[in-house]
């Protein structure tokens, strides 16, 4: 991201100084990286968890290990790890995983209490708006936010809506409540490109007698998109700067695709549109990573696994329109499984309840997987809400798993966490506690919440 | 018993001869809120017969070795769309609204048993359900009925067991909606001793384009007894409710009730049992900014009886996730499943279901572990003492997409 934000505003100095006839000298390291992430984790302090269960998120399962995090990081865990000046935590009998990953959030964008005003999701006034930004819809002080931590969410991809054909750009935050949106912004995460297929655009825009009213015209809507982004990218690797087009908002995000900087995900239900979606991407040189919803996905599954796309998934939702007509509750654990194992299976939430409840989603695919003859693990399941979303974000080098090295973005569970009775004792992002069930003082209330009820009593959690 | 239907009755007679089956050694959770004991339960017919350990059978009867499985009464869903909207999003496979009629809307007749949600929810252990209109911006949406989800052609339920509706936040003011509301509730009191001609032409009855159906649903909403479910969140609202309850003598039901806590002891003294959807702790409106995952808990504690909702999109059964979570906060574990049985049963007055008790109706579930964990499953599912097939759509697509044989997916069947 930071390479195409340099350019960005590379840009923007040589169409201003082109006037003159002259290209500026320009200083890469001297260019601004607009809405970067002003991030910095809270204070922490070096903290070793004795006697844990840990899922690593990449499919290990370590029990009575422990585990040192310092500085914000994971440093090691191991058997009987030294505890000498550091916070000991005895968490015998309980269970460590990675933070939860949700890949598919609207919190921010659509936040509580659900009023017009606060419906900032869909610019839904033209099928192509690439060039918007969830980021720049988000409110700070969704209660949303703290909901979600206390179901052990970490981090959080936020979506543009599905009314769009390109609904604009996505992109992924920590789940620490700031006054600002750079503050709460995954620190060099790569943005993504919302896409949606089937009933939505077209329905949107079919019953305003527009175009695309069909499937049909929803293909012709992306198509004749990248056609006008190749042209763009191309124009502007031009040498000759008075050669380059204008700046436009929309071509700069899909030209981000096409050179490999902003990540596909998709709104998809159908098998064959999602299939369609990946001749597209082939027609106009770029990669899908992630399919979203993708009711169907289990029909198509070895193709999946073959083009190295993820599928997000629900649990079992469906019926709610004819593109969910065909669920199985095996379908995470059928892209799981597919072409022996290496596909990539998410189990995203698309709702703020669901964002607090991954685990048990991810219990119950898990079990109808195995109920439809699979052998999956709750280590291997715990990569669906972990390792594999955080893969899909472009970030799985700084989270979603236990490893060393990496952001200690973890929770520690009151009991196994593919238990409808788990619940997250404990919250820490970059090695901080961001919630603790047992210390109040540790337990985010957005300004919302804060004293809403009445002036001496905050929202409950 | 004005409400029950005359095929129920006939229905039972016929299955009244099918053989015995004993479930042997199953950790029964009997719905009543008793804890759970190691038990053989024998069926017989569409009944429970006999309850107890080491019963004694005779040769025909088919035994069913539980080895310790949990077993609960099948689960009633107290609010569902099941049989009446196949696709949401499509107006025209939908059957929960109505144009013209009003408190007086009745779904019955719409009833589809062969809609796919069905054996979805009973292959999940939901084995009967009310069914209910959708809601509209009139504070009386209709009238639901009760069905037993077996599929068959047969219809078997009870018709119009309930009115639901809604009081808070709508387009107008909520004290307009609280008038046409006491004013319906008038109507319905003079009912009992009015012509319904007279009464369809008052200047109200007029204004708000009632009809016959309505003025009948009205009289027995007021004057029989016939439950209402309203929708109400804001603690002001509930007291509302409750008031609403007393002057008028309602067999009032509140859904939703997420501000209860903050009314909890005017609550727990007017009797009125709830129906939550316990995991929806989200401030969707300013009229649910109390709310919060302990509110099974409170009620619970309070001794309110507690049914459970769910909006997650057919999936009625859901309900186990749900109460699982409100356990998982501090509600009974057996106030949960009591929830999802007998306390619906009793709230409706379903008749001999929700419960496993000698001489009830045999709607069970054995479970292949706890059935508060959203993981477990049914091994078997029982209405009307018949073992169902545990079979739906989404088990026949899983058979066809794992089977890996070499041809075209549509000629795997």
């Amino acid at each position: 991201m930071k390479n195409i934000l340099h350019l960005s505003a590379l840009l923007l100095l040589i169409t201003s100084c082109s006037d003159m006839g002259t290209l500026p000298n320009l200083d890469l390291e001297d260019q601004k990286d607009y809405f970067a992430s002003t991030y910095t984790p809270m204070e922490s302090e070096p903290t070793l968890f004795k006697s844990a269960n840990i899922y690593d998120g990449l499919g290990g399962e370590f029990i009575g290990y422990d585990l040192l995090v310092a500085d914000g990081k994971i440093i090691e865990f191991g058997q009987a790890l030294s505890n000498s000046g550091v916070k000991v935590i005895d968490a015998s009998g309980q269970w460590i995983t990675p933070g939860i990953f949700d890949i598919h959030s609207h919190m921010g964008v659509y936040s509580a209490p659900g009023v017009s005003t606060s419906s900032d999701g869909n610019e839904a006034t033209s099928p192509v708006t690439a060039e918007v930004w969830a980021e720049h819809s988000v409110w700070t002080q969704d209660p949303q936010f703290a909901l979600a931590l206390k179901g052990g969410v970490t981090s959080f991809h936020v979506l543009p809506g599905s009314a769009n054909l390109f609904g604009g750009r996505g992109a992924t935050f920590k789940n620490i409540s700031q006054n600002t949106i750079q503050a709460m912004k995954f620190p060099d995460a790569p943005h993504s490109l919302k896409m949606a297929c089937g009933e939505n655009p077209k329905r949107v825009y079919g019953n305003r007698r527009q175009s695309p009213s069909t499937r049909m015209g929803n293909m012709a809507g992306y198509r004749s998109a990248w056609i006008d982004a190749v042209e763009y990218r191309d124009g502007m690797n031009e040498r000759d700067a008075d050669q380059r087009p204008t700046r436009d908002l929309a071509m700069d995000t899909l030209k981000g695709v096409l050179d490999g900087e902003i990540l596909i995900q998709n709104h998809c239900y159908r098998a064959e549109e999602m299939a369609m979606m990946i001749e597209m991407s082939k027609e106009f040189n770029y990669q899908v990573t992630t399919f979203h919803h993708a009711v169907e996905a289990y029909k198509i599954a070895d193709l999946l696994a073959d083009e190295g796309i993820c599928a997000a998934m629900w649990a079992d939702w469906w019926g709610f329109k004819h593109e969910a007509y065909d669920m199985v509750p095996a379908n995470i654990a059928i892209i799981d499984q597919a072409r022996n194992g290496t596909g990539c299976a998410i189990v995203h939430s698309d709702d703020a309840v669901g964002i607090q409840h991954l685990n048990q989603e991810a219990a119950k695919a898990m079990a109808a997987g195995n109920r439809a003859g699979y052998s999956i693990s709750k280590a291997h399941a715990m990569k669906w809400i972990t390792s594999n979303p955080a893969k899909a974000a472009g970030v799985l080098e700084h989270t979603g798993s236990i490893e060393a090295g990496k952001d200690a973005d973890i929770v520690l569970w009151t009991h196994n966490p593919f238990s409808v009775y788990a619940r997250a004792q404990q919250v820490l992002i970059d090695g901080a506690v961001a919630y603790d069930m047992n210390d109040p003082k540790k337990q985010p209330i957005t300004d919302f919440d804060l004293g809403i009820i009445n002036p001496q009593i905050n929202r409950v959690q | 018993m004005k409400y029950f239907s005359l095929t129920l009755f006939a229905v039972f007679s016929l299955s009244a001869f099918s053989q015995s089956i004993l479930l042997k050694g199953g950790m029964v959770h009997s719905g009543t809120g008793a804890e759970a004991t190691l038990q053989d339960i024998l069926i017989s017919g569409n009944e429970i017969a006999k309850i107890g350990n080491n019963l004694t059978i005779n040769g025909k009867t088919q035994v069913i070795e539980l080895n310790g499985l949990p077993v609960t009464p099948g689960l009633i869903s107290p609010m569902s769309n099941l049989g009446i909207v196949e696709i949401n999003a499509l107006d025209v496979t939908r059957d929960d609204e109505s144009d013209i009629l009003k408190a007086g809307f009745s779904i019955f007749n719409a009833f589809n048993p062969h809609s796919t949600g069905i054996p979805w929810n009973r292959s999940n252990g939901v084995t009967s359900a009310i069914t209910s209109p959708g809601s509209s911006s009139f504070p009386m949406f209709g009238l639901a009925s009760y069905f037993i989800l077996d599929g068959s052609l047969e219809i078997k339920g009870l018709k119009d067991i309930a009115m639901f509706g809604r009081m808070g936040a709508s387009y107008g003011s909520r004290a307009e909606t609280l008038t046409i509301l006491e004013s319906l509730l008038e109507l319905g009191q003079k009912a009992s001793n009015t012509p319904v001609e007279e009464i369809l032409e008052m200047r109200l009855a007029d204004q708000l384009e009632l009809q016959a159906q309505d003025i009948l649903a009205l009289n027995n909403l007021v004057n029989n007894g016939l439950p209402f479910v309203l929708e109400t969140n804001r603690a002001v609202d509930i007291l509302q409710a409750i008031a609403l309850q007393k002057k008028y003598g309602l067999n009032l039901v509140l859904s939703s009730v997420e501000e209860a806590p903050m009314v909890i002891e005017q609550l727990q003294a007017s009797g009125i049992p709830v129906i939550i959807d316990p995991m929806d702790n989200i401030p969707n409106s300013f009229d649910e900014l109390g709310s919060s995952l302990l509110l099974g808990k409170v009620l619970d504690q309070a001794g309110i009886k507690v049914m459970f909702s769910t909006q997650r999109s057919h999936n009625y059964h859901l309900m186990r996730q749900g109460s699982g979570n409100a356990v998982a906060h501090g509600m009974s574990y057996q106030s949960a499943i009591r929830g999802m049985t007998l306390t619906v049963a009793e709230t409706f007055k379903l008749g001999n279901r929700g419960s496993i008790i000698e001489g009830k109706i045999a709607d069970i579930v054995v479970w292949d572990a706890d059935p508060l964990e959203p993981s477990s499953f049914p091994k078997f599912v029982f209405i009307e003492g018949k073992s169902q097939d545990l079979s739906s759509r989404s088990t026949r697509l899983t058979e066809r997409y794992t089977n890996k044989d070499d041809k075209p997916s549509s000629y795997k069947h």
